[in-house]
């Protein structure tokens, strides 16, 4: 496949948007009642990006600030993704206070956190877009990518096995809390034809 | 979104691409219903409604969003939305709110 | 038609049959943590029967589990229909097994992911989850022994091999970070540099041994003088250099005299000779002025050079003007 066919055209970067703005309603209500508070929802990013551009986007999501990451692959019907939850350290203060932690927040507690915000916003997603694509995906078990690291580290930016990625991006924040995550669905080059075939079933 | 309303309303329809734009349309006479969506760039659907409370513009406001936090909908009710609808949408549930309100028959 | 239902049937008994079988644990818990489904995993590993555990709240069966924690997971599937995860890491397990090889295994339990989904009855209601229990045990023994490993190879790419000092480049690396957080803080550390004087003739002398052993004691030496904070590094062959956090050159210099006289007085023993010997020192304090780490480093040389050409067995603290090699 030549590079040139894989651009979005703007109707499917259209569906793309949608089906994601809905899909991440859905996960912010889910995690809204769990937290008890209101997720302020942004504009989804919606992008077909290199490897590079990946890493670029990543940096500038985390503000050059410490983040821990969680990941969790995804799979049906032959598209083949990875949901990437990146918290900026400075987060979890706020997200133990929601979640009632008391005392300190050490690694434990923090990954604690990690993995049930993780669970929920991920596997909310993945119901939102299965629902509307007329799927189901099958999860792996979630991986801690790495706590307090660099961004940089957590995708290389030299990959040989994919050179481009669908990316959704929604960058969550929460109303009068300091807590702001990203999560980030990935879809790399030879799930994205299939995924661009589900997808345009809903143009019809 | 334009392909769930009914097909046989005889209406004339124009698109905003922000809540600016959607505004400017309504100033200009071009919007006695507004489908309005939440999350958009520039204003998003909570100034648009603020405006059009405060400016007072002759508009039936339709809020059709993907955020069905219980919050967000008594948020766009208490800025005077009519009605509040949930992505994605059917044209079914479109008729449904259109005739509840007398707009079609 | 019978002959279709028949054939249900069947098809259901070798579901039932691969689901008692897998090697994954399976278990139906109902809105009370009653036990309503317990696959054979569950059952060899644990030692309890189906007809034993069945109707059984969960917690009151395994008293270990965490309730709160579990529960927690629990009521948010039931709540928000989504399926929740937990890894070894956070608890190595919840359900306390055995490991499955007795003998060659390296951990003592199963090490278990742990998966939670919602179970939608006929009425489209979620009233069951599901738990599902994964044998992780070889995956995180082996990242364990991998960090291990690493921790290992990186201690040992940071230390000299004879005096287990830090050596030359990761000595040099801590400088660098010194000097980094000196400018950012301002705050005031002091470099030493020191060599053993007339190391040369000790080797000729005695013998490279003894000259290796001359070496070793006086990296002792140094770690018996050394605050916790205080950063040691073999730079060369008889050439040592320790970083003072946080002290002024008067303490630096009170150091350095500690540590010469130390080792003024000690007599190392090697086969059966005495070898005494002296050292010679050089300190220089971090300054605003300085562009770079390797200035600092200059300067301490400068100090260094400063007592070799006053007679050694000495130490200097560097002042502006001296003058290197």
């Amino acid at each position: 496949m030549s590079d040139n066919e894989l651009v979005l055209n703007e109707e499917l970067r259209d569906v793309y948007q949608e089906v994601t703005n809905v899909a991440m309603g859905q996960a912010a209500d889910s995690l809204a009642r769990l937290l008890d508070v209101f997720v302020v929802l942004p504009i989804p990013n919606v992008n077909i990006l290199e490897a590079g551009e990946l890493q670029m986007a990543l940096q500038s999501a985390s503000d050059n600030e410490s983040v821990s990451a969680v990941c969790q692959g995804f799979i049906g019907k032959g598209v083949a993704g990875e949901a990437l939850l990146i918290f900026n350290d400075s987060s979890f203060h706020d997200i133990a206070k929601l979640m009632k932690y008391e005392g300190e927040i050490d690694d434990a507690v923090q990954l604690e956190l990690e993995m049930d915000i993780a669970s929920i916003l991920i596997g909310a997603f993945l119901n939102g877009l299965a629902e509307q694509l007329d799927m189901s995906f099958s999860q792996g078990h979630p991986v801690v990518l790495g706590q307090h690291c660099d961004i940089s580290d957590l995708i290389s930016a030299n990959s040989t096995r994919w050179n481009k990625v669908l990316t959704l991006e929604i960058n969550y924040t929460i109303k009068d809390h300091n807590i702001n995550c990203d999560l980030l669905l990935l879809f790399s080059d030879d799930s994205i034809d299939r995924l661009n075939e589900i997808a345009s079933y809903l143009l019809e | 979104m334009a392909r769930a309303l009914p097909k046989e309303w005889d209406i004339e329809l124009s698109f905003a691409g922000n809540g600016q734009e959607a505004l400017d349309a309504i100033h200009e006479g071009k919007g006695d219903i507004l489908f309005l969506d939440l999350t958009m760039p520039v204003l998003d659907g909570y100034g648009v409604l603020e405006a059009i409370r405060a400016q007072d513009l002759p508009t039936m406001v339709i809020v059709v969003s993907g955020d069905i936090q219980p919050e967000a909908r008594e948020r766009v009710r208490g800025l005077g939305a009519l009605e509040f609808i949930k992505k994605p949408i059917t044209t079914d549930k479109i008729n449904e709110i259109l005739t509840a309100y007398g707009i079609i028959a | 038609m019978p002959s279709e239902t028949k054939l249900d049937i069947s098809e259901f008994h070798w579901m039932m049959d691969m689901l008692q079988t897998i090697d994954v644990g399976l278990v139906v818990l109902n809105e009370k943590y009653e036990i309503d489904i317990w696959n054979s995993f569950m059952e060899n590993h644990s030692g309890l029967e189906p007809s034993a555990v069945k109707g059984e709240v969960m917690f009151d069966l395994f008293p270990d589990i965490p309730r709160d924690w579990f529960c927690h997971k629990i009521d948010a599937v039931f709540q928000l229909h989504s399926r929740a995860f937990t890894t070894w890491e956070q608890r190595p397990y919840v359900f306390k097994f055995k490991n499955y090889r007795p003998i060659t295994g390296t951990a003592d339990f199963m090490f278990q992911n742990i998966t939670i989904i919602p179970l939608v009855s006929l009425s489209g209601k979620v009233d069951h989850v599901c738990i599902l229990v994964y044998d992780v045990t070889d995956a995180a023994t082996s990242k364990a022994a991998l960090e291990q490993a690493n921790t290992k190879l990186e201690m040992l790419s940071q230390t000299d091999r004879l005096t287990n000092l830090y050596n030359r480049g990761h000595w040099e690396e801590c400088l660098e970070a010194e000097y980094l957080r000196c400018t950012r803080s301002r705050n005031t550390s002091c470099l030493i540099m020191f060599d053993i004087d007339h190391f040369k003739k000790v080797n000729d002398t005695y013998g490279h041994q003894a000259g290796d052993e001359v070496i070793r004691v006086t990296a002792q030496a140094v770690r018996d003088n050394l605050r916790l904070t205080d950063i040691a590094g073999r730079y060369g062959g008889e050439e040592f250099g320790i970083i003072l956090v946080d002290t002024d050159s008067m303490d630096a210099h009170a150091f350095a005299e500690r540590l010469r006289k130390h080792i003024e007085a000690m007599v190392v023993k090697h086969d059966s000779l005495e070898i005494k010997y002296t050292v010679s020192i050089g300190i220089a304090e971090m300054g605003s002025s300085l562009g770079s780490y390797m200035e600092w480093l200059e300067n301490s040389d400068k100090a260094l050079y400063h007592c070799k050409r006053n007679g050694r067995n000495c130490s200097t603290i560097y002042q502006p003007g001296m003058e290197g090699e």
